[in-house]
């Protein structure tokens, strides 16, 4: 079973009496475990390519499956569960509380996932451990350092162990070298059997996956298969 | 997101915004202060004024009273002999629904004793031992005046605990029976002196030792605190009670040559009722065993208590509704602080909002949580309410007239918590669902 499968999608957007068409007819199956770059310059379709690939948004025509799911046509309630158990999200700004300690993020998901306190906690604390920041469980990310930060987020989004992760420019707010560290994060979980997806307009670091979608204009150039 | 992490959540936040929470709390502190206060005066008022209705003799107690006769009827005036002690005999022996009957002749006179004091001014009450029941007086030591007293026309009086206290400073009761006083310098036997009169909290205050706070800070002024400056009861506290027929023999003879015991127009006449539930029936046997007296001239009333009780709740209602107006005023301004706060507040958080949702959190779960935070500032805020209006009390003790003391009751406590409470859940309504109704990709793009 594919992991995700668009057929024919569009998305169209309404700015006043404009219409804008951000996707235009997409074709895409990403199988589980694969490792896909998603490119393309700004204004391509990506940003909402990535918004519907990660059940924030439905298409207006067209079919979305998201493991075996289809969110076509999802209630709100419906596509928030498929976020939390499905989807794990990494940003580019890291998007943490700032007022909850790491320990307290990585839980957020599992918050809604209706667990007990001490299994949140016992979770929570197993994975902080694989990104390698036990020793800052209690401290607040202002007092982190970008990367750090970053991995915080990683574990966040591998809390609920979810098939797909998708990322959105994780790197844009690092230097090269804590890219590369987060890159090679990236590359582990793709090895352990998860379904990896990268946002970025960056040809060097889409060359790091071995699958490389192209978007321009709403529609999908090239790595379609 | 379970109903307690909520709570935890919302804890923070405000810990988090502390003086904005506060702020925002202040309309809830007011509101729950002022209705607390409101309700605890409100409270005193009506028991300062049941105090005073039973310390005159309860519902129960009713005195009859001289009718003018209008019109034509005023020619059978004349036939009728007006309120004597016929009718108190008479309503004895044929009205069974009346428990007690007491004719009364009152009059002001100088008391004093052999050598000391022979102050004016104090009222000399000629009565039936009934006078007792009827006025629920307390004897602290000795008797009351017997019908023996009456039969014979003894000498003896029953005095109230101020004149005890005047005319023997520092004597106990006790010591006070036996010894001799003088009624416009007739010579009278203490045979019972009463016990004083006052109000519960006073006694209370009596027993733990503990001191007026306003004589206090009379003292500290150098002022001196009369002993019965503001003493409610004083009309009972000051009382003189000798037997009737002693009264009318020693006071009222001869002042007209016609006048007999009998026929002697009493200044009063009181019953009290057996039971509050044959009120009716218990005044119909009355007036028919007036009639046979006053011959069927309908020139006597009755005076009952109970437009008085009507006057104490009306005026009870009218304490609530101004202050229940003050205090809901109050709650919603209060209300509206809140809601403006958590208007504020998500809009400071709407990136918060986002990442939530995107790490699964429902439309319910945001509203949940805001509403959660919005019932949370209100609940403080009540407990805060709750001391001012606790110390707001304290303030009015000091000032109000003490039979009117403030009581705060647990009851109003939960009522004012409660609409505070209410005016979290109502004000929260708006922003929570502004708050889950946001997009989630609009709220993650935030900045």
């Amino acid at each position: 079973m594919s992991a995700i499968v668009l057929e024919k999608v569009y998305k169209t957007y309404h700015v006043g009496d404009q219409e804008i068409h951000a996707l235009n007819g997409v074709d895409l199956r990403i199988e589980r475990g694969e490792f896909a770059s998603i490119i393309g310059p700004s204004g391509s379709g990506k940003s909402t390519m990535m918004h519907l690939l990660g059940c924030l948004d439905t298409p207006s025509k067209g079919k979305l499956e998201i493991c075996g799911h289809d969110i076509s046509s999802a209630s709100s309630n419906a596509l928030s569960g498929i976020r939390n158990r499905e989807i794990g999200f990494v940003f580019q700004s890291f998007n943490l509380l700032a007022r909850f300690n790491i320990l307290e993020n990585v839980e957020l998901p599992l918050i809604y996932g209706g667990l007990t306190a001490s299994e949140r906690k016992k979770k929570a604390a197993a994975i902080i451990k694989t990104v390698g920041l036990e020793e800052r469980m209690y401290n607040r990310p202002s007092q982190l350092s970008g990367g750090q930060c970053q991995r915080v987020a990683i574990a966040r989004a591998l809390v609920n162990d979810p098939e797909i992760i998708l990322a959105d420019e994780p790197t844009g707010n690092l230097d090269t070298a804590t890219g590369q560290n987060i890159l090679a994060l990236f590359k582990d979980l793709h090895k352990s059997g998860r379904t990896v997806i990268l946002v970025t307009h960056d040809p060097r670091i889409a060359a790091t996956t071995p699958r490389v979608i192209e978007i321009s204009d709403g529609k999908i150039v090239s790595g379609k298969t | 997101m379970s109903f307690f992490l909520c709570i935890e959540v919302a804890l923070r936040e405000i810990w988090a915004h502390r003086f904005r929470s506060l702020l925002s709390m202040m309309g809830i502190i007011l509101g729950v202060s002022s209705l607390l206060t409101t309700m605890a005066l409100t409270a005193g008022i009506e028991k300062g004024m049941r105090a005073t209705l039973q310390q005159v003799g309860g519902l129960e107690g009713l005195e009859i009273t001289d009718k003018e006769l209008v019109g034509a009827l005023q020619d059978f005036w004349s036939l009728s002999p007006g309120r004597t002690i016929e009718d108190a005999r008479a309503i004895k022996a044929s009205a069974p629904l009346i428990s007690y009957v007491t004719p009364e002749i009152i009059f002001g006179a100088k008391v004093g004793t052999y050598g000391n004091g022979n102050a004016d001014g104090y009222t000399i009450t000629g009565c039936w031992p009934d006078y007792m029941q009827i006025k629920n007086h307390e004897l602290a030591a000795g008797r009351f005046i017997s019908d023996l007293d009456d039969e014979e026309g003894h000498h003896c009086a029953v005095i109230g605990a101020t004149i005890s206290q005047n005319l023997w400073p520092g004597k106990p009761p006790i010591e006070v029976l036996g010894n001799t006083i003088f009624i416009n310098d007739i010579a009278f036997k203490v045979v019972g002196v009463f016990i004083r009169y006052e109000r519960d909290y006073e006694k209370i205050r009596e027993k733990t030792g503990s001191t007026k706070a306003s004589a206090q800070r009379r003292e500290k002024r150098g002022l001196i605190t009369r002993p019965n400056a503001r003493d409610p009861f004083s009309w009972k506290n000051q009382a003189v009670i000798i037997p009737y027929s002693t009264m009318f023999y020693e006071f009222r003879s001869g002042l007209f040559p016609d006048d007999s015991l009998y026929s002697y127009r009493m200044n009063a006449l009181e019953i009290k009722v057996k039971d509050i539930n044959f009120f009716d029936q218990a005044l119909d046997q009355t007036r028919a065993a007036m009639n046979v007296t006053h011959r069927n001239v309908d020139d006597f009333a009755f005076n009952t208590k109970e437009d008085w009780v009507d006057r104490i709740d009306s005026s009870v209602k009218a304490n609530q509704i101004s202050g229940g107006i003050i205090a809901g005023i109050s709650l919603l301004v209060g209300g509206i602080g809140i809601a403006n706060i958590m208007l504020a507040s998500i809009s400071e958080r709407v990136r918060e909002i986002g990442i939530r949702r995107a790490v699964g959190a429902r439309g319910r779960d945001i509203f949940l949580q805001i509403l959660v935070e919005s019932v949370a500032i209100a609940t403080i805020g009540a407990v805060l309410g709750i001391f001012a209006g606790i110390a707001l009390m304290q303030l009015f003790v000091m000032i109000s007239p003490e039979q009117n003391s403030p009581i705060l009751q647990f009851s109003s406590i939960f009522i004012s918590v409660g609409f505070a409470i209410l005016a979290g859940i109502i004000s929260g309504i708006y922003p929570a669902l502004k708050a889950s109704r946001l997009d989630p990709i609009t709220a993650l793009r935030y900045e």
